[in-house]
């Protein structure tokens, strides 16, 4: 058999595929407009999320001790910093879909990469977090101390609860962790092939 | 609703219909299993629908869309581990009884394309995207925009793509 007969009749075969179904185009049309909803839904959210932060925000600082305030400041301080260092770390990784099958697993590999790197910095931004809510507790002891006296166990529950989210916080970070690291493996693995050093 | 969304429905529309198959026969060299490859097959259409208002002719409509196709196609397969399944589940589910005569020799085909679809889901990713561009009829300077590498390289890995497939088939290299 000629080689230029076999691809000819792989190619027969291949375009005996059957074609996608009648209601394709449909299923498609109604799949990206619950795609929009989705897309306005999460921008909605967002948009309410970081709204009732701030009304929160303002709210604490007419508090009459400094912790409001020194919180609420803490607050805006972390979410403007992680959401600007997540910009940051994942600029230029964004809507790769159209590039060269080699362009795409690149940037594929960077995006994990940051998100990796990202991971690793939050565990440290909590650690940071519960310094500074522990700081600011401790500065404002003479305040604070006088409503832990006269409420011991609401502030029974906020500490077990704070000290219980942690693990959780850590164990959820370290479980995505292992989930982006085997992901940059398989991505390495793609690169390679593509380089045409495939194992196989 | 804008002129320009109109404009770009009915150039959905038309990619749609000129490319369906083509995204069908991509998906099912990385997709196995019938639900899951139909679902792969919206991806893909959604992916493409949110890319075309940023194309501007820098490349074929053809090497656009088989470009997003792969693309979207390789991140499904990372998505869904593991991407293999058994050959008897691809078929089953979406052949219909063919009412037309020669039942045996539909049988045959239907198992040959089978093998063919199950020896290409089963190479690496890089040589399975070749092959499918290669049945697709694109040529070395289309298949080199899709993938990002020189014609020269495409010749080359074609050539072990080919061998792969053959040893995958069973057949001798």
């Amino acid at each position: 058999m000629t080689v230029d007969r076999e691809l000819d009749m792989w190619r027969e075969q291949w375009n005996s595929i059957p074609e996608p179904p009648a209601e394709f185009q449909r299923k498609v049309q109604q799949r990206i407009k619950r795609e929009d909803r989705r897309f306005l839904l999460g921008n909605l959210l967002t948009g309410i999320a970081f709204l009732g932060m701030l009304i929160f925000a303002v709210y604490l600082r007419h508090q009459t001790s400094s912790m409001g305030p020194g919180w609420a400041t803490g607050l805006c301080i972390l979410v403007s910093v992680s959401a600007g260092y997540r910009v940051w770390v994942l600029r230029g990784t964004w809507r790769p879909q159209t590039q060269s099958t080699r362009a795409f697993v690149e940037l594929w590999h960077k995006r994990v990469a940051a998100r990796i790197r990202l991971l690793r910095i939050s565990r440290f931004v909590s650690v940071g977090w519960l310094i500074f809510c522990a700081v600011l507790t401790a500065a404002n002891w003479t305040t604070i101390g006088q409503d832990v006296r006269a409420h011991p166990k609401d502030w029974e529950v906020l500490l077990v609860a704070c000290v219980l989210m942690q693990p959780v916080i850590w164990y959820w970070a370290a479980w995505l962790r292992r989930r982006k690291l085997a992901e940059l493996n398989e991505v390495r693995k793609t690169l390679d092939e593509l380089d045409g050093n495939s194992a196989r | 609703m804008s002129e320009r969304r109109h404009g770009l429905e009915a150039q959905f529309e038309r990619v749609l219909r000129e490319y369906g198959a083509a995204i069908s026969r991509l998906a099912s060299s990385y997709e196995a299993v019938v639900g899951v490859r139909e679902e792969l097959e919206q991806e893909i259409a959604l992916a493409i629908w949110q890319a075309l208002s940023r194309f501007r002719g820098e490349c074929s409509e053809r090497t656009f869309v088989y470009r997003i196709a792969h693309n979207r196609a390789l991140s499904h397969v990372w998505r869904r581990r593991p991407p293999n399944q058994p050959l008897e589940e691809i078929e089953e589910a979406d052949q219909p009884i063919d009412p037309r005569p020669h039942p045996e020799e539909q049988a045959a085909r239907a198992d040959q394309r089978a093998r063919l679809v199950s020896a290409i889901q089963s190479l690496p990713v890089a040589h399975r995207q070749m092959i499918a561009l290669m049945l697709e009829g694109l040529s070395q300077a289309e298949m080199a925009e899709v993938m990002g590498i020189t014609e020269n390289n495409v010749a080359v890995r074609l050539n072990r793509a080919r061998k792969m497939l053959k040893e995958a088939l069973g057949e001798k290299p």
